[in-house]
């Protein structure tokens, strides 16, 4: 009996925190051909076609969008991250930190520091970049890459990002989806967004 | 740090004060088959987890690697005990092995770094044979099992309320992959402590070894909370020592009841070596990028006792570099140097030395170094970026 009430009172607080918690995590829509302000940044695009914008924020400067939900596409704001400040907001600065941008950190050195944070952040070891170039973004040179991984999910992803370094501050967009069809699928999609972009 | 240095001196006047009796290794029962429903489910459910295990991209599947470490287990622990075992090398740099009731042992690539050589390995192996062939995890089931109803409640819970960057909805799917982690009891380690010394010291590997990864490991875990600024060592930071509290009382007792004259015996470094040379690279890349700087600077270091190598060298400077204090990309700068001194044909160590030059402002050499990283890798895949800093460089110098 004793247990009972204890299980009893254990879910009634687990459906609880449920309920409660539901309004915070409210998600948004951001509509067709309408400028969106990204990332708590100066950074902002004009979506060709409706996403859906997550209240979840994994830093401070980002901001997650997403078609069909995170796990199937994901493309993360990256809106100027300063010397520094990691990319995600650490969950334990002391024990778990995790790769800083830097004053002096250079277009060629952003595919690691993405890789790094990864890493780090989802603790995998399957990560590799698989190509990077010169690219155009926000009007500036900057650096195209793409990326395979394998998240805690056991599901092989591929990633591309595109990003650049605006008075010593990261600006990036990265797009993550499953390889097999959601990858393919979403990233006309995603660079519709990327040749959209601009700062204010 | 002092208490480190100290560390060997303490453990040889140990082995003298506690000498133990000596351990022996007991008539093997055979396989374990489950009795009763419970058991016959926990079977089911272990074996459900290996299927996943086994279909998992973060297996690797090197089956010249996987029988050798077979072979290494089979010269510890015997032949007729080792053959109810399958092992699966897991891609991840944290220092751990495991093994599940049905016989299903997990052995991941962060301690194929960390070994020096064979007898290290068959320690770490030993022991955890040991806890199977005591069946530590069963009882522990069997002690938690009332607990266990409400905890799939709670699991249930979280994964529904959770969102993917919390990597909780993942729980389930990555205790399937990765083990769980039974955290021991201290009699259940003591246990297998002396069942792990008795394996070795009947082997013909020395088992001074135990003691020896034993101290490294609480070397390297103090090594890294120093870095991050922790005044004691956060053993419970790491999974192997979280769930395998070391304590140096273990090591000292480890040390008394391994056969002295076991010492000379042959511990494999060359043959370890061979095996796991090829793969050097990629594992260190796997742990420095892993975020943690003091473990990783340890077990570069900790390594190139055995004589640095331009893998070392390289990994070195890519932890400074990456890291990328102004002070980190002068070390990081010397690194790379000695990296390229022994293997000049090294296109990646060129390519990091000219990002670190860059960094401390000397751009001639910065050009050479990428020159000489674009003529040994034209097809790299970042030759096209590397190649556009090129000109900036080249305009400082005219």
């Amino acid at each position: 009996m004793k247990i009972f009430s204890k299980r009893a009172a254990l879910l009634v607080s687990l459906v609880a925190t449920g309920i409660f918690s539901a309004p915070l995590s409210a998600n948004s829509l951001r509509d067709p051909d309408k400028i969106a302000q990204v990332a708590k940044s100066v950074m902002s695009v004009t979506p060709p076609r409706a996403w859906n914008s997550l209240s979840l924020r994994p830093g401070k400067n980002t901001e997650i969008w997403t078609l069909d939900g995170e796990q199937l596409n994901n493309v993360t704001f990256f809106g100027g991250i300063a010397s520094g400040a990691p990319l995600f907001k650490e969950r334990n600065k002391k024990r778990e930190p995790l790769p800083k941008m830097r004053s002096d950190t250079l277009l060629v050195e952003i595919p690691e520091l993405l890789e790094g944070t990864i890493r780090a952040y989802n603790n995998i070891s399957i990560f590799s970049v698989i190509n990077s170039t010169p690219a155009k973004f926000l009007g500036r040179d900057g650096i195209r890459f793409n990326y395979e991984f394998t998240d805690n999910d056991q599901l092989p992803r591929l990633g591309e990002a595109v990003g650049t370094i605006v008075d010593e501050k990261l600006y990036l967009i990265s797009f993550e989806a499953p390889r097999f069809y959601y990858f393919e699928r979403g990233i006309e999609d995603y660079r519709g967004l990327v040749s959209s972009a601009s700062l204010k | 740090m002092i208490k480190l240095y100290v560390l060997p001196f303490l453990l040889a006047g140990s082995a003298v004060l506690h000498a133990e009796p000596s351990v022996t290794v007991p008539p093997y029962l055979g396989v374990y088959h489950p009795k009763g429903l419970d058991e016959i489910g926990l079977w089911q459910e272990y074996d459900e987890d290996e299927r996943q295990l086994r279909d998992s991209s973060v297996i690797i599947r090197d089956e010249k690697l996987t029988a050798y470490l077979k072979e290494v287990l089979c010269r510890t622990v015997g032949p007729e005990r080792c053959g109810s075992v399958r092992i699966y090398v897991l891609k991840e740099s944290v220092f751990n092995a495991s093994m599940a009731p049905n016989g299903t042992m997990r052995v991941f690539t962060g301690l194929l770094l960390r070994c020096r050589n064979e007898a290290e390995l068959a320690a770490v192996l030993g022991h955890e044979f040991a806890h199977f062939e005591q069946r530590h995890s069963l009882n522990e089931f069997k002690k938690r099992r009332t607990t266990g109803d409400l905890l799939s409640w709670a699991a249930v819970f979280a994964a529904t309320a959770s969102a993917y960057q919390s990597n909780s909805s993942y729980q389930d799917l990555r205790f399937s992959v990765y083990g769980d982690l039974y955290r021991y009891n201290r009699d259940q380690e003591r246990e297998a402590d002396r069942l792990g010394i008795a394996y070795l010291n009947r082997s013909d590997l020395p088992p001074q070894a135990a003691s020896a990864i034993w101290v490294n490991q609480m070397a390297e875990v103090t090594f890294s909370s120093q870095a991050k600024g922790f005044s004691k060592p956060q053993f419970n930071q790491i999974a192997y020592t979280a769930s395998h509290p070391p304590h140096l009382e273990r090591a000292a007792t480890m040390a008394a009841l391994a056969l002295p004259e076991g010492s000379t015996r042959d511990d494999g470094h060359a043959r370890y070596k061979e095996v796991i040379g090829p793969r050097m690279a990629e594992l260190l890349q796997d742990q420095i990028k892993a975020g943690d700087f003091g473990a990783s600077e340890y077990v570069i270091t900790s390594l190139a006792q055995d004589g640095w190598t331009a893998d070392l060298w390289h990994a070195r400077g890519d932890l400074f570099r990456l890291r990328g204090n102004p002070r980190d990309h002068v070390n990081a700068v010397d690194f790379y140097r000695e990296a390229v001194q022994l293997d000049p044909m090294r296109g990646e160590s060129h390519r990091g030395l000219g990002l670190s030059l860059m960094k401390t402002g000397q751009r001639e050499d910065a050009y050479v170094a990428f020159k000489r990283f674009l003529e040994l890798n034209p097809n790299s895949k970042d030759a096209s970026v590397i190649k556009m800093l090129l000109p900036t460089l080249v305009e400082v110098k005219q």
